[in-house]
């Protein structure tokens, strides 16, 4: 009997410590984390533009990689966001810088060439990733 | 919402003619508030779209599901893949119009209170919404503001009942639109 409510307790104790290290469980790492594609804005823009939703099925969730022209820096708040040219007067890809990693964007232009990595959530007018990091 | 870019792109023909009719913003913040039980819930996003025309008060936007940040990893994951099922719905759009623009003067700076009625598309569920609003002119820069709240129910969006007293059953909306005039090449 003692054995059983001793391994109850184990279990109790155990699960307890699993949902409470699940609960808090870290965003993923966006520095550690491969990109799991790699490619220029313009073909990530047009991937998207030609067909959306396969687009989505191929791109969600998943981590760029993306390199392309600074069109814009736009800084609100604490958060930062670039857009990169795509080629299309209006779309562009938008990266939202995480903001749980630490960056050097200070030596950021408009113009410059950019690489960053990032989630993938779709496409509004813009492509949007989410949790950037920058590369080169 | 191919047809959001070409509406867009349409608006920028017929708006550089009269520029400042149109307005128009791509990082526009949306946060929603769930004040349950056991715990305070809250989510932000920072790139929601969104055109506005000044002269007939029509207002659109639309916000990405899996751009909303969590400060938990976990309540990222349980919103996306159970509630929000946001690989089948991505997008959550608003289409709508102020209610009596006439009230609103564009080219004159003060804050105006408005009312807002439209259609809200969230999880694939479309329903009629209103909620107050305030515009603000300053100069060229429009600011859009409104709280509001939504019945998460209503957009057939389903709480496990383990998670009832986790999750409120109606969720508080910010929303945040920093409008530009849509000039040609801008």
């Amino acid at each position: 009997m003692k054995k059983i409510l001793l391994f109850l307790l184990i279990l109790a104790v155990g699960g307890g410590a699993y949902g409470v290290y699940m609960y808090n469980k870290p965003h993923k790492n966006m520095q550690r984390q491969g990109a799991d594609f790699e490619l220029s804005a313009a073909e990530l823009y047009s991937e998207f533009e030609n067909d959306e939703s396969a687009a989505n099925t191929k791109y969600l969730d998943k981590v760029l990689q993306v390199t392309g022209n600074i069109r814009e820096i736009i800084k609100e708040d604490e958060k930062v966001s670039v857009i990169l040219e795509t080629g299309n007067l209006m779309g562009g890809i938008t990266c939202e810088l995480d903001g749980f990693s630490e960056h050097d964007f200070s030596a950021l232009n408009e113009g410059d060439q950019l690489s960053l990595k990032g989630i993938c959530t779709g496409m509004l007018l813009d492509v949007v990733l989410v949790r950037c990091v920058i590369i080169s | 919402m191919r047809v959001f870019s070409l509406l867009i792109l349409l608006s920028l023909m017929v708006g550089s003619s009269v520029s400042a009719q149109k307005y128009f913003t791509r990082n526009g913040k949306i946060s929603f508030y769930s004040d349950a039980p056991i715990e305070k819930i809250e989510a932000h996003n920072i790139q929601s779209t969104s055109v506005l025309d000044a002269a007939t008060g029509r207002m659109e936007f639309a916000v990405l599901i899996k751009a909303f940040q969590f400060e938990k990893a976990l309540m990222q994951e349980h919103f996306n893949e159970n509630y929000m099922e946001s690989s089948q719905f991505p997008k959550a759009t608003f289409k709508g119009e102020i209610k009596d623009p006439a009230q609103v003067d564009f080219e004159k700076d003060g804050e105006y209170q408005v009312i807002v009625t439209g259609d809200m598309t969230i999880h694939g569920v479309t329903k009629p919404i209103e909620a107050p609003g305030l515009i603000k002119v300053e100069g060229e820069k429009i600011t859009a503001t409104s709280e509001f709240e939504l019945i998460v129910a209503d957009y057939e969006i389903k709480i496990p009942a383990v998670v009832r007293d986790n999750i409120a059953k109606t969720v508080k909306v910010s929303v945040e639109l920093n409008y530009q005039p849509l000039k040609k090449g801008s």
